[in-house]
């Protein structure tokens, strides 16, 4: 009977090589290295994902006096020439620190399969678990040693597609810390208040009720034996993985770094202004976090109060879009300023995005239905070179004529305008390495900086 | 007996002589099938074999503990209660492990757990599309109804590729949830020829030909010709979308042919290992390769079916990765092994108990998963020892509630409350929080958000709760018993086995140490020797 054979597949080959066994790999990962050790301060993101799939032609794609226009006016902001509408007054100040790409071109006009490629860089379906934006990039990001978590996702709307949330193949320990999730479901129920005072705090940190902080320590002191005793004769990757984040999560329960989450330690006039509700809050939280270090913060905005659809607006877009606006508007502007007014805005990337964006054409219920064949995104602060648009939508709306950009290029982008090598490679969990962005990824030049 | 071996070395002898193993070869339909405890025999001899050529020396046998609860999470889904496991443990009878298995393939659990483990391995895009989770009621009724009559795997994968596929109606599916069906399968590869050849391929043939989609795949064998003939059984499927729905229309019968995307050229519908279609006026396009995948001349169906078993039962299959048996680099670990499993599947009518009472009687299912040495670790494919997998989320909920005694207080896990919002059930919550299996069972791991809960979460709050917990009051206030028993009884409730000498004296000391803190401090002690087992990484482990 043959033996089998030692040959390293190439698979193999690429496995040991990115685990840092052989000394060498067509990734350059030395040099990786090198910059990790340097003293700077690494970039942080925060993208504010625009849950339902916003409509352009109502936010930063305006076209006034068009059949489809709709009746917003434009209103001019901090850059001659560009204009947006004009329920989002507060943000069109900052327009010099950023960027409008109206040019997506985008296939998937599904709520699932749209939300999972614009967080993946994927189409759904195939074998491979792509990891969501925020685990991949917070993983390049992360500082060792960090107490926090290194990927926020505070009040996410999962329901179109949880798989487009996950870590995917890079595991648990790049899987997000989940905040106020239960408060965005609360939103949509007619007459409900959502609490988002304690629906921001980290779920389970505390310990229960009824258990002292002595019967705590004892009762870790015990299961740590027996996570070692097991350990013994069991060591595996299950096993030792297990033991590992009980310890970061132990560590977390008494770490002072969850004092972020405290945001009655803010003033009332700053926490007036990103405005009392949900997402004005969750953006002072991501400051917060991204203050202390955190690399990778996403803040959701799906609805209002009294709104049933929130932005995916198949009937009265016009009402629904400035409600959305109006809650928008100061919480993105005025993150924009704390985050300058803290020195944090060099260093930090905002990016603006839903699944896909909306019909020019209005339908019978004055809304306006799924729309990815031309669309906008948003990137703002540090990486890039504000005050510009990048591509141009026909007179209607209905065509980019000029710089289509795709999903892929606008996620290879991202990561570039963060410092991160797109090239770098990461295993999957069919064996096959796959890069931080597609080979065939253009990002946009002209935004970087 | 001696035929029995005659006829095996007859069957190896032909299989080595074939030279290359890149092409699989077909079940013999001619020779006489065994009976499970003949095929666990076999099992037992070939990878003996390898452990003797490699000299590799096996861990020792698992306990009765280790086995009981190995076996009850594998076939039932859940460990099992302390009763159940005092009962097997104090059995004297030399069978009952087979016994126990006989009870377990009885049961409804084995139902509801495979119920869900054939429909993970079928609908896996239920994580990522709102369509598909709405169907999934009915797809899981559907798989249901073919586990409870025992369906066999063929029947199985030939009701799924041959659903007759009509005009439907939004109605269909918002009325219609929970009616058995397997559509979901259908909408969740959105009807399209090419999803629906990847996926089929994938799940029941072992074979990844997706990147042959586009290209000459890089590292096997598949062309580009070869995926889109394949595809073509499927071209006569049609869908249109709603607003919100994607539905099927009603199927082009006879239409046979694809083009293949950005070029001109048109594959006609052939088979996957180059066999020419015959056409039979009465058979549709999706029958003829039903007929073609579940025959007796396939060479990769039953291998599939018997890899991907093997592979649930020990971490690994005898081909890894499963879904990519054929060309490439990936040869079996025990090849003759395979040949015969798949050769006796077939013959068994493709019986998914058979395969389980053959695996589960086997030597290498009976090993211990604890090592003496820490850095002694056979490589996984000698099956030396037996690795330690993850559980699934349903896995360790169940469990969780069968050794708590949880009830669920209310809440709805219904398809209104996920897209509404609203209070979910605390087995939902948990769900989601603990969803994100890895592809391999052995390379699962835990995340911070998933330790909190388990330490500091309502369900395991209320189960360790002196006033909230039935289970735990029960144990801990009945009269007349001594702590030890307490004790004891705590560890098979989580753990399924009684504790040893030293976990024995150590949680008494711990109990003692508490009491001196106050009055009722004991109890609450007691208590948290409980919280401890249940966060315990021995309670979380498949091992």
């Amino acid at each position: 009977m043959s033996r089998p054979s030692v040959r390293l597949s190439r698979r193999d080959w690429l496995k040991l090589s990115t685990a840092g066994v052989i000394g060498y790999s067509m990734s350059g990962w030395l040099e990786n290295l090198a910059n990790a050790a340097s003293p700077e301060r690494k970039r942080s993101c925060i993208l504010l994902w625009m849950n339902g799939g916003p409509s352009q032609m109502d936010t930063f794609d305006l076209k006034p006096g068009q059949a489809n226009g709709g009746p917003y006016k434009e209103i001019a902001t901090s850059v001659p020439g560009i204009k947006i509408s004009e329920h989002l007054p507060k943000i069109a100040k900052h327009m010099n620190d950023m960027v409008l790409v109206r040019s997506m071109r985008t296939k998937e006009a599904d709520h699932g399969r749209a939300t999972y490629q614009m967080r993946t860089g994927y189409l759904p379906g195939g074998p491979v678990h792509y990891p969501t934006l925020g685990s991949l990039l917070s993983k390049e990001l992360e500082m060792p040693g960090a107490e926090l978590p290194s990927f926020v996702s505070i009040a996410p709307y999962r329901f179109f597609s949880p798989a487009a949330y996950n870590p995917g193949f890079l595991g648990p320990r790049y899987a997000p810390l989940v905040v106020g999730e239960n408060q965005q479901s609360l939103i949509a129920i007619p007459g409900r208040q959502s609490n988002y005072e304690d629906g921001l705090k980290v779920q389970d940190i505390a310990r229960p009720e009824g258990v002292s902080a002595e019967r705590e320590a004892a009762r870790i002191g015990l299961l740590r034996e027996m996570q070692d005793d097991f350990l013994q004769t069991r060591s595996a990757l299950p096993s030792e993985s297990q033991r590992s984040a009980y310890q970061r999560a132990v560590t977390l329960m008494h770490s002072r770094a969850t004092k972020a989450f405290d945001l009655d330690e803010e003033p009332k006039q700053l926490r007036d202004a990103y405005g009392r509700n949900l997402f004005g809050q969750g953006c002072l939280l991501a400051r917060r976090l991204v203050e202390q270090g955190v690399p990778f913060v996403e803040v959701t905005l799906s609805n209002v109060e009294n709104l049933t659809l929130g932005w995916d607006t198949h009937i009265s877009n016009f009402e629904s879009v400035k409600k959305l606006s109006q809650v928008l508007d100061p919480a993105w502007a005025t993150l924009m300023s704390d985050l300058k007014q803290r020195g944090l805005l060099e260093s930090t990337l905002i990016v603006w995005m839903g699944e896909f964006g909306r019909t020019p054409k209005i339908n019978d219920n004055r809304g306006r239905d799924h729309w990815a064949n031309s669309w906008t995104t948003v990137l703002a602060g540090g990486g890039i070179k504000g005050g510009q648009v990048v591509g141009k939508t026909s007179a209607d709306g209905m065509e980019v004529t000029d710089r289509p950009i795709s999903t892929q290029d606008f996620l290879a982008t991202i990561a570039v305008a963060l410092g991160i090598d797109i090239k770098k490679q990461n295993r999957s969990n069919v064996g096959r390495p796959i890069r931080i962005a597609d080979p065939a990824a253009k990002p946009i030049q002209e935004v970087l900086a | 007996m001696l035929a029995r071996l005659l006829w095996l070395a007859l069957l190896s002898t032909l299989v080595l002589s074939s030279g290359s193993t890149a092409k699989a070869k077909a079940p013999d339909p001619t020779k006489p099938p065994g009976d499970a405890k003949e095929l666990a025999a076999a099992i037992d001899r070939h990878i003996a074999h390898r452990w003797t050529e490699t000299g590799t020396e096996p861990a020792p046998l698992a306990d009765d503990s280790e086995f009981l609860r190995r076996v009850y999470l594998d076939l039932a889904g859940r460990i099992p209660s302390v009763e159940e496991a005092r009962t097997f443990l104090a059995d004297r009878r030399s069978d009952k492990r087979a016994r126990l298995v006989e009870e377990l393939l009885g049961s409804s659990r084995y139902i509801a757990h495979f119920t869900t483990v054939w429909r993970m391995l079928l609908l896996p895009e239920a994580g990522n599309n709102f369509q598909v989770r709405l169907q999934q009621p009915s797809f899981e009724a559907w798989l249901k109804q073919m586990i409870v009559r025992n369906a066999g795997y063929d029947e199985i994968a030939r009701e799924l590729v041959t659903m007759p596929l009509n005009k439907g109606t939004e109605l269909d599916i918002f009325l219609g949830a929970g009616s058995p069906t397997p559509l979901a399968f259908y909408a969740a590869k959105e009807f399209k020829p090419e999803n629906l050849a990847a996926s089929t391929a994938r799940v029941f043939l072992g074979i990844n030909v997706e990147c042959a989609q586009c290209h000459n795949h890089p590292f096997a064998e598949w062309k580009r010709e070869q995926f889109w003939g394949y595809a073509a059984f499927f071209a006569g499927i049609k869908s249109r979308r709603t607003q919100d729905l994607l539905l099927p229309d009603k199927e082009v019968q006879d239409k046979r042919e694809l083009v293949i995307p950005g070029t001109e050229r048109v594959a006609q519908a052939r088979f996957l290992d180059g066999a020419e279609p015959v056409w039979k006026s009465k058979s549709t396009n999706r029958v003829t390769l039903a007929d073609w995948m579940t025959g007796a001349n396939n060479p990769y169906f039953a291998r599939a079916a018997v890899n991907r078993l093997w592979a649930y039962f020990f971490g690994t299959g005898l081909v890894d990765p499963v879904d990519e048996m054929v060309g490439g680099d990936h040869r079996p670990s025990h090849p003759e092994l395979l040949d015969v499993l798949a050769h006796e599947f077939a013959a068994h009518r493709f019986d998914i108990k058979f395969l389980i009472r053959a695996i589960t009687a086997s030597r290498p299912y009976q090993l211990t998963s604890a090592s003496t040495h820490p850095n002694d670790a056979p490589a996984r494919e000698l099956f030396a020892r037996m690795p330690l997998r993850g559980l699934t989320a349903e896995q360790i909920f169940d469990s969780m509630a069968i050794a708590t005694g949880y009830r669920d207080s209310g809440g709805g896990d219904d398809l209104l409350s996920n897209i509404f919002g609203g209070q979910r059930s605390a087995r939902s919550e948990f769900l989601t929080r603990f969803a994100n299996q890895p592809e391999r069972a052995t390379e699962a791991q835990t995340s911070i958000l998933q330790s909190l809960s388990l330490m500091n979460g309502k369900v395991v709050a209320a189960a360790t709760s002196l006033e909230k917990s039935e289970t735990l009051s029960a144990i801990v206030e009945s009269p007349f018993v001594s702590t030890e028993d307490r004790i004891e009884t705590l560890y098979l409730a989580t753990l399924s086995r009684k504790p040893d000498a030293k976990e024995m004296s150590r949680s008494v000391k711990f109990i003692r140490d508490a009491g001196k803190r106050g009055k009722g401090s004991d109890k609450e002690a007691l208590a948290d020797v409980f919280w401890a087992l249940l966060n315990s990484p021995e309670f979380i482990v498949n091992h």
